[in-house]
């Protein structure tokens, strides 16, 4: 290894090790969460991805450009912020494809445009981010070094070359000097409108409409400066200049000569625009859409309605209107290790207009909802309890007092713990009910009328093997769903419900959540109820809103469960998972049929509940539960119910059981 | 006891700047001595703003108020405050035992205005004290002495609570939240939280800008563990370790990103941030 290699080495960033890094530092700058992604090339079969679209920034899969591992970092920075520069500018609230549509030389005058938005928005960099002079300066400077010559060109690539390099911050006297001076001088006095402070994108693209007819005229004014061709160079060399007006031959990105490519490159699809049009303004404050299907803006409208009437708010509005969003490690059980910040878990309120939910299910288990009163009634504990000798409370200690006026007068130290205060001697109880709402709890239970009167030799309900289809299996006979049946969510609502009365009786602290989602960047976690919250109308309309969704991604699930009961005070934390089948989400492992990913990783998030002081248990309404929930936990830190209706019996036992 | 109250004579005008009409409203209230609710995250100005508004009321040079030696009274609630706490109790002296009045008793004879900071960790026995407080009645019962106290004519009522701050299981009953007027804070828009800054510190314009920009961003990271972002306050701070020499990327690394999270990888983004926004 030559000592130069052995330098770039050392100094070189890999993307996988700063991944998290960089996208907090484009969080915080965006204001709203972006993909920070690696540049496919060619060679892994991704294409040249990096177009610029509003969710995602693209960066290279590692610098080495400089020795200094610092300037390589701050080559990263450099390129997140220029594209971060995309959205707080404006430049995708721009309709290129408009412009473009309409002009002769779309490619040139994309090409021009490219380029003056990015001199538009590193002068605005500059402005914004001053401590970032430095590392724009070197990256520029390094991407000018590898630029070609523009002497050997024909003069509108010269020309746009030229402008690039300029924008690069090569000095435009140098640059006069070899590329028709006074031509480009021109160029670039309008390009420089650009760099003005408070210059719009709309700026730019009147600049770069004035550059490419200016570039047009050059073609018709070429013949007066050319003596009549005499000679065959000189033919060619009229017929190099007339094809310099070859659109095609602009259509590559201007990227493709630089050392790394931090600018990115400019979509010209307006549904970019559509996508995050409005979204940033000159804060880039703004929120961003929900993924999924929940509504946006339905915590403003929370908000609103918990505000009372008489509030006058000052400041600004809360900068955080859409749903929250967290980002969780996943444990590779192939790699034996945390793929860091692989996760996000979007929170979102559930919300719910079935106010006649909790009187179905007071109906549905009238006798049963007793029981679990009575059996919850039976372990609430006395209110209050007298301390004695305290140091302050609400009434002096008698005994005490008596005691102190004895010390004084014989000449002893006197206690000065003179008072009785009342505690409460409450239960000290914290407790997350979390509940699987995949796809296959949409399916129906069986009918247990029809199983009484059903022929003995009717087909059995599907194998435990054929998927997440464990309820009714892939029956698709019209009879078999004529009539509404009772899904398996039903019944866990039910439960859920009755729980909820029960532990009102107890007086412990408790929330209740459903997860679900679709890939590791869109887990989603539902909130019916959480801890602070308290039980009204609203809250059973939430449970009832609770409905089958797509997959079972736990780990991360427990993960976020773990962090909301890490902030509550309680001495005893239980975390209740209610699943009716093994984990599973399309890129929970190396594919879809990789259960051991998943059920690792499962089993990892319930040990780190456990080194969180969480008492977990899981129940599993799957005949094929003992399959996995046995590597996932303890025995006894798991129960299988083979008859989905006894859940509601059977979570209160459990609960009861864990907690008493 | 009482040792989490502080009363303050407020000799010099608290500096506030009003960011819309609280102040207006907060003068009306008191007017028709309605009791005041003020809403909002840590270190938003919430406890500035009652100094400031008692010093307006009680020692503006027009102001009947201003013989009173203590015009503001603030108790800190925590979790094991009771209502024996604010209202009183005998204390053993000698040989006998000696009533003492707590905060709220003493602002209710003295017509001061108690303020309440976090009313919400307070135990639940406090909201009996309070409510009579806040209703026509103006009355404030103390059991132990058999007394009911009719509140001065000047006594003003006032309760701050954070609605954001994670911890707090508690929440303030409707029957208690709507006896109050409510004044809803959030960390101010850019610019005037520079001229906080500038003020507080007595850094220039320019880099008060800078920092406030950076409680802008930073604020966008409050969902990897730090509820509420950063507050104006600890913005201040940062300002202040510049003015007392602290190189300025030094001091946001004590004061902000040290202080928000313990998380290495959001202190080291954290850092980031401050290093392109600062010159």
């Amino acid at each position: 290894m030559t000592a130069t290699a052995a330098r770039d080495l050392a100094g070189r960033v890999c993307f996988t090790d700063i991944q998290r890094f960089l996208s907090l530092f484009a969080q915080g700058l965006a204001g709203k969460f972006l993909h920070v992604k690696v540049i496919e090339s060619q060679a892994t079969g991704g294409g040249a991805k990096r177009f610029i679209d509003g969710e995602s920034i693209h960066v290279p899969a590692d610098i080495a450009c400089f020795s200094a591992r610092e300037h390589n970092l701050g080559a990263y920075r450099i390129a997140v912020l220029h594209q971060i520069g995309y959205l707080i500018e404006g430049t995708l609230e721009f309709d290129l494809a408009d412009l473009l549509q309409q002009h002769p030389r779309p490619a040139l005058l994309r090409r021009v445009f490219g380029t003056l938005e990015d001199m538009r928005i590193e002068a605005a960099m500059r402005r914004r981010y001053p401590g970032a002079r430095d590392d724009l300066d070197r990256v520029q400077a390094h991407a000018l070094a590898l630029r070609p010559q523009t002497q050997p060109m024909r003069p509108v690539p010269a020309l746009v070359e030229a402008l690039l390099q300029y924008s690069l911050g090569a000095a435009r006297d140098a640059l006069q000097a070899s590329t028709r001076g006074e031509l480009l001088a021109k160029l670039i006095d309008t390009a420089a409108v650009v760099q003005r402070q408070g210059a719009r994108v709309a700026d730019s693209a009147h600049a770069a409409l004035r550059i490419c007819a200016e570039l047009g005229n050059l073609l018709r004014r070429l013949p007066r400066h050319f003596v009549t061709p005499t000679t065959p160079e000189e033919f060619a060399r009229l017929r190099d200049s007339m094809e310099s007006l070859n659109d095609d031959e602009f259509s590559a990105s201007d990227a493709a000569g630089l050392a790394f490519d931090y600018r990115g490159q400019l979509m010209t699809d307006p549904s970019a625009k559509r996508r995050t049009g409005g979204q940033f303004a000159a804060a880039g404050m703004e929120t961003h859409a929900a993924p999924g299907t929940v509504a946006p803006g339905t915590r403003d409208a929370a908000d609103a309605r918990d505000a009372p009437h008489a509030a006058a708010t000052i400041a600004r509005a809360p900068v955080a209107a859409g749903p929250r969003s967290f980002l969780y490690d996943e444990w590779d059980f192939h790699r034996q290790s945390y793929l860091s910040a692989w996760c996000r878990v979007y929170e979102q309120r559930l919300r719910g207009d079935d106010f006649g939910f909790i009187g179905g299910v007071r109906s549905r288990h009238a006798a049963l909802e007793k029981e679990v009163r009575r059996r919850f009634g039976s372990i609430k504990p006395l209110s209050w309890q007298r301390v004695r000798r305290t140091s302050d409370g609400d009434e002096l200690d008698l005994d005490g007092v008596i005691e102190t006026v004895i010390d004084r007068r014989t000449g002893h130290d006197a206690d000065s713990h003179l008072y009785v205060r009342r505690d409460r001697a409450r239960r000290d109880v914290s407790a997350a009910f979390l509940v699987d709402m995949s796809a296959s709890t949409d399916f129906p239970l069986p009918d247990p009328a029809a199983a009484m009167t059903a022929p003995v030799d009717a087909p059995a309900a599907q194998p435990p093997d054929s998927g997440l289809y464990l309820y009714g299996g892939h029956d698709e006979s019209p009879a078999a769903v004529s009539t509404p049946k009772r899904r398996v969510i039903d019944v866990a609502k039910d439960a859920l419900a009755l729980m909820c009365e029960a532990l009102q009786t107890l007086g412990d602290n408790y929330a209740i959540y459903g997860f679900s989602g679709d890939g590791r960047h869109n887990v989603e976690f539902h909130v019916a109820k959480d801890f602070p919250d308290r039980l009204r109308s609203s809250t059973w309309a939430a449970l009832g809103a609770m409905q089958p969704r797509r997959s079972t991604r736990m780990g991360a699930a427990i993960r976020h469960s773990i962090t909301k009961l890490a902030r509550e005070p309680a001495g005893m934390k239980v975390l209740i998972i209610v699943s009716d089948g093994y984990p599973e989400d399309h890129d929970y492992g190396a594919d879809r049929t990789d259960r051991e990913y998943g059920i690792q990783d499962t089993a990892r998030a319930l040990q780190e509940a456990e080194r969180a002081g969480i008492v977990d248990f899981c129940i599993t309404i799957d005949p094929a539960g003992q399959d996995y929930l046995r590597r996932m936990c303890a025995p006894s830190r798991y129960l299988i119910i083979d008859d989905v209706t006894a859940l509601p019996r059977e979570l209160s036992k459990v609960y009861r059981t864990l907690t008493s | 006891m009482d040792s989490h109250s502080a009363a303050s004579r407020l000799t010099d005008e608290p500096w506030y700047l009003p960011l819309a009409d609280e102040v207006q409203i907060f003068e009306a209230a008191y007017r028709a001595r309605l009791p005041v609710l003020l809403k909002g995250p840590t270190g938003c100005g919430k406890t500035r703003f009652i100094e400031h508004m008692a010093w307006r009321l009680y020692r503006e040079s027009d102001s009947a108020r201003r013989s009173l030696e203590l015009p503001l009274l603030t108790v800190a609630c925590h979790e094991d405050l009771t209502a024996t706490d604010l209202v009183g109790r005998y204390l053993l002296s000698g040989n006998e035992t000696v009533w003492m009045d707590g905060p709220l008793t003493r602002a209710v004879r003295s017509g001061a205005i108690c303020y309440l900071d976090e009313i919400v960790e307070a135990r639940k026995d406090t909201a009996v004290v309070i409510h009579s407080l806040t209703d026509h009645r103006r009355v404030l019962p103390i059991e132990k002495t058999g007394e009911l106290l009719d509140a001065h004519a000047d006594f003003l009522l006032v309760i701050s609570y954070n609605p954001g701050y994670q911890s707090v299981l508690k929440d303030l009953k409707p029957s208690t939240r709507q006896r109050f007027v409510s004044l809803v804070f959030d960390y101010p828009a850019i610019e005037i939280e520079a001229t906080i800054i500038a003020h507080e510190s007595g850094v220039n314009a320019a880099l008060a800008q800078r920092l406030a920009l950076v409680g802008e961003k930073i604020r966008n990271l409050r969902e990897h563990g730090f509820e509420e972002g950063v507050s104006t306050r600890l913005l201040i701070y940062a300002a202040q370790l510049t003015a007392g020499g602290i190189e300025p990327r030094r001091a946001c690394d004590a004061a902000i990103a040290r202080a928000v999270t313990d998380d290495a990888e959001v202190q080291r983004a954290i850092g980031a941030i401050v290093d392109v926004i600062l010159p």
